[in-house]
């Protein structure tokens, strides 16, 4: 693929001094430059493209993220910092089969994990018969004691998990982590293809991309399907934010007018004889389902962190009599735990007698002396991740770490061994990304959104995080990432 | 709807109303103060009184309590504290209020706080204050076209009217506070002055004129601003909207008050449906419009407990109250 020299830069084609990364797996070329099957579609649509056009079609789409205010903070930038979510104009292409192979193996996962929550509350098998060491559920921080014996309305306790993908240099799809305690970035999904569509209206035909749009209905239909018992018909959910100096309030507003629910803060809800209600102009008003988007620790004053002033007082009791439906459940951070991950396979065969389909990257357990051991020798080519964070926050990423930083976490590992696991360095596929030199490779990971109620149901596609410095490889937003959107293509004719 | 969505919204539109209201008495002493000699200590010093102001410690001269109502962040119904109040209930709101008008309102926040509006304060005093009164008429305009005119905007509304009337009853008293006229003095220009004055900051000086063609301003300034049926800033005008509002709100009758908001606001408003500017005058028009402010108070006070806190847990017969109230933004009025 050279570059016409006879062409200007402006109407130079697209693609045309397009170079894969020696290294990974590219989304939409294959090593030889031809494209991926499932790709020509997309790329002779884009190909007629010309860069001043791809400009003219940034800019409109610039234009609508700002006009709108799609925007989200970051924490260590102190109060009212909004930043645009960088957004990508080159979709990630997924076919339409190998979609339906993720979307089998996500099902069977959220499935087994589910299992396991209610397990670990109740009869504990799988810890008794040693599948994963108690001691690393029992003190993990996402364990609830409070959960005990307690079995959440429709026996679901992950209703919305954002599972992380990546891809490796053969081209398969592993699991990196389980979201399965707020997961958010679903609004910037929705969004991204509101402005795909209207940058390239006629492609999407072409393409036949599966539509994302039902979410906000899929979501709503699948909180109001594991209400309570004696819920109002139909029940009353409400979004609960921590406020809109949370780094997704954006989301949270967001998806509470796309669900036609209201959106509420700690202070607008309170507790009485184990019910909770909603502070109206009209008087109170009964709630069914709280799709909270608050971490488990702000909860609950009563329960909880005493500090909080972002719960409910009792919230907790009124959950324990069943009054109330939390979502996700209380104590499912034990199923995010990062120590808790490279056991999602074992938990397959254990509960579904199945094999995974959808594999783990090999992990490095550092509660485990041996591979504590094995990871201090190599911090220089492992990744290290502190087992509770989330965002980015609390990693090394070996290869491109000083000496000062590797002798740090090697004492908070010899500190703290139960707070870590290790993995190799995966390099993630690439796809191409508008960067100042024109498209690039550049990484890419993929978070699908599963919701479940009594049924579940699987985003077709998800988010695909991007890093935009050239040969990065962390895509978190709070890290400077950005988006693409993601199109599953039906492939079968 | 939600009672703290309810409260963000009656508060971003008391304090736009205020900062207006703030603007409005500013400029017009300022203009007043270019055509007539009057002493020091009755320059400034009555402004300060109607905003509720009485532990003022500064400076009395104009610049000093200019300051002092327009950028002094440390009083609570100056100019910038009241936009950044309103801007704060505005965010708590976004998704109520339209996007259109929270755009406009942190732009105009950026705007008191960036250079230039302090530039224009110092080389155009008259237009600074212009462009102050403009920001609750635009973001009232973009509401109106843009928000629907569901329960939320009648709380826009009766924050919006509440804090008018109780406002025009303010101006309307500084006439106490500035001279306490000697007999002689009524009718002199010095008076008479003053009444226009106090038209003026209303924006009453042309209904007033049209509606009395030929009236001296005296006492009939203070009838028009009190009772005047159809001018919107009057006190009667104004609470009649408040009364309009909160019964749209409960859906309830006119004629029927139900709660404690809608049967303050009815006693109040059929007391200025009857009574005359002489009967008021004869009893003490300072004392009468103390006790028009007084009554505002209240029924500001009912309107919390019927809307936005106690009622919801009372209700339920809840003994104690133990949350703090969500009134992070409670004004001192």
């Amino acid at each position: 693929m050279s570059n016409d020299g006879s062409l200007s830069q402006d109407d130079a084609f697209l693609f045309g001094s397009y170079e894969c990364h020696e290294r990974s797996w590219d989304e939409i070329f294959q090593t030889d430059g031809r494209p991926q099957p499932h790709s020509k579609v997309l790329l002779d649509c884009l190909s007629d493209l010309t860069t001043s056009t791809f400009f003219e079609r940034r800019a409109l789409a610039d234009l609508v993220f700002i006009n709108q205010g799609i925007t989200f903070s970051v924490y260590s930038d102190r109060r009212g910092v909004e930043k645009i979510f960088p957004f990508d104009l080159v979709p990630r292409p997924v076919g339409g089969e190998q979609w339906d192979r993720i979307e089998a193996g996500l099902n069977q996962r959220i499935h087994a994990l589910n299992l396991f929550l209610h397990d670990i509350y109740h009869d504990q098998r799988i810890l008794k018969e040693g599948v994963v060491p108690s001691d690393l559920v029992l003190e993990s921080k996402g364990y609830r004691p409070e959960m005990e014996g307690f079995t959440p309305p429709g026996g679901q306790y992950l209703h919305v998990v954002g599972t992380d993908l990546i891809r490796d240099p053969s081209g398969e799809f592993l699991v990196l982590e389980d979201n399965g305690r707020t997961p958010s970035g679903v609004s910037y999904v929705l969004e991204n293809r509101v402005v795909m569509k209207k940058v390239y209206p006629q492609l999407f035909q072409q393409c036949r991309v599966r539509r994302v749009e039902d979410y906000p209905l899929q979501l709503r239909n699948a909180l109001s399907s594991v209400a309570p018992e004696g819920a109002s018909e139909p029940p009353c959910i409400v979004l609960l934010s921590p406020g809109p100096y949370n780094s997704a309030y954006f989301e949270h507003s967001f998806l509470a007018r796309h669900m036609g629910i209201e959106l509420v803060f700690g202070r607008d809800l309170f507790v009485h004889n184990n019910r909770v209600f909603l502070g109206t102009t009209r008087g109170p008003q009964q709630v069914d389902v709280i799709y909270r988007r608050l971490d488990d620790d702000f909860l609950d004053p009563n329960a909880f962190r005493a500090d909080s002033v972002l719960g409910v007082p009792d919230l907790m009791k009124a959950y324990r009599a069943g009054n109330v439906t939390l979502a996700n459940a209380v104590g499912t951070g034990v199923a995010d735990d990062k120590a808790i991950y490279p056991f999602v396979e074992d938990m397959i065969r254990f509960y579904l007698s199945e094999n995974a389909i959808l594999h783990n990257v090999p992990t490095y357990i550092c509660a485990r002396p041996k591979d504590l051991a094995y990871v201090l020798e190599h911090l220089d080519s492992l990744v290290v991740k502190a087992v509770n964070e989330s965002g980015g926050y609390g990693m090394l990423m070996g290869p491109s770490s000083t000496k000062e930083q590797q002798q740090e976490f090697a004492e908070k590992l010899r500190a703290n061994p139960r707070n870590y696991i290790a993995q190799p360095v995966v390099s993630l596929s690439t796809c191409p990304t508008w960067t100042d030199e024109g498209l690039a490779p550049r990484h890419v990971d993929l978070r699908p959104y599963i919701v479940s109620g009594k049924d579940r149901w699987v985003l077709p596609g998800g988010l695909t995080r991007t890093a935009l410095v050239k040969g990065s490889l962390v895509v978190n937003s709070s890290q400077g990432g950005g988006s693409k959107d993601t199109w599953v293509m039906e492939t079968r004719p | 709807m939600i009672s703290r969505v309810a409260e963000h919204c009656y508060w971003m539109s008391r304090y736009l109303e205020r900062a207006e209201n703030t603007a409005r008495v500013l400029e017009v002493n300022q203009t007043l103060l270019l055509d007539f000699p009057i002493p020091m200590e009755q320059q400034w010093v009555p402004l300060l009184i109607i905003s509720g102001i009485h532990d003022y410690t500064g400076d009395p001269d104009g610049e000093a309590v200019q300051n002092h109502m327009t950028w002094d962040l440390d009083n609570p119904s100056s100019i910038i504290s009241s936009i950044s109040a309103a801007r704060e209930n505005a965010r708590n709101i976004r998704e109520v209020i339209s996007a259109d008008a929270w755009e406009r309102l942190n732009y105009y926040y950026l705007w008191i706080n960036s250079p230039g509006a302090l530039e224009l304060y110092s080389y155009n005093r008259s237009e600074f204050y212009n462009r102050i009164k403009r920001i609750n008429q635009v973001i009232y305009g973009i509401s109106e076209g843009t928000m629907s005119h569901g329960e939320a905007w009648e709380f826009y509304l009766l924050g919006k009217y509440l804090e008018r009337g109780c406002q025009t009853a303010r101006i309307l008293d500084v006439k106490y506070h500035m001279l306490l006229p000697r007999t002689e003095q009524i009718g002199t220009p010095i008076d008479n002055a003053h009444w226009v004055a106090i038209l003026m900051s209303c924006s009453g000086y042309e209904p007033f004129h049209k509606q009395r063609p030929g009236t001296d301003p005296g006492i009939s300034v203070a009838d028009f601003l009190i009772f005047d049926s159809i001018f919107p800033r009057s006190v009667r005008f104004c609470l009649n909207k408040c009364l309009l509002a909160a019964h749209a709100i409960s859906g309830r009758p006119l004629n029927r008050p139900g709660n404690e908001p809608e049967q303050q606001l009815n006693m109040l408003v059929s007391w200025l449906n009857l009574i005359r500017i002489e009967e008021v005058v004869q009893s003490g028009l300072h004392e009468a419009l103390t006790d028009v402010i007084d009554r505002t108070h209240a029924i500001g006070k009912a309107i919390h407990g019927a809307y936005f806190t106690l009622g919801m847990r009372q209700s339920l017969g809840l003994a104690s109250i133990s949350t703090q109230s969500s009134a992070t933004l409670v004004s001192l009025a």
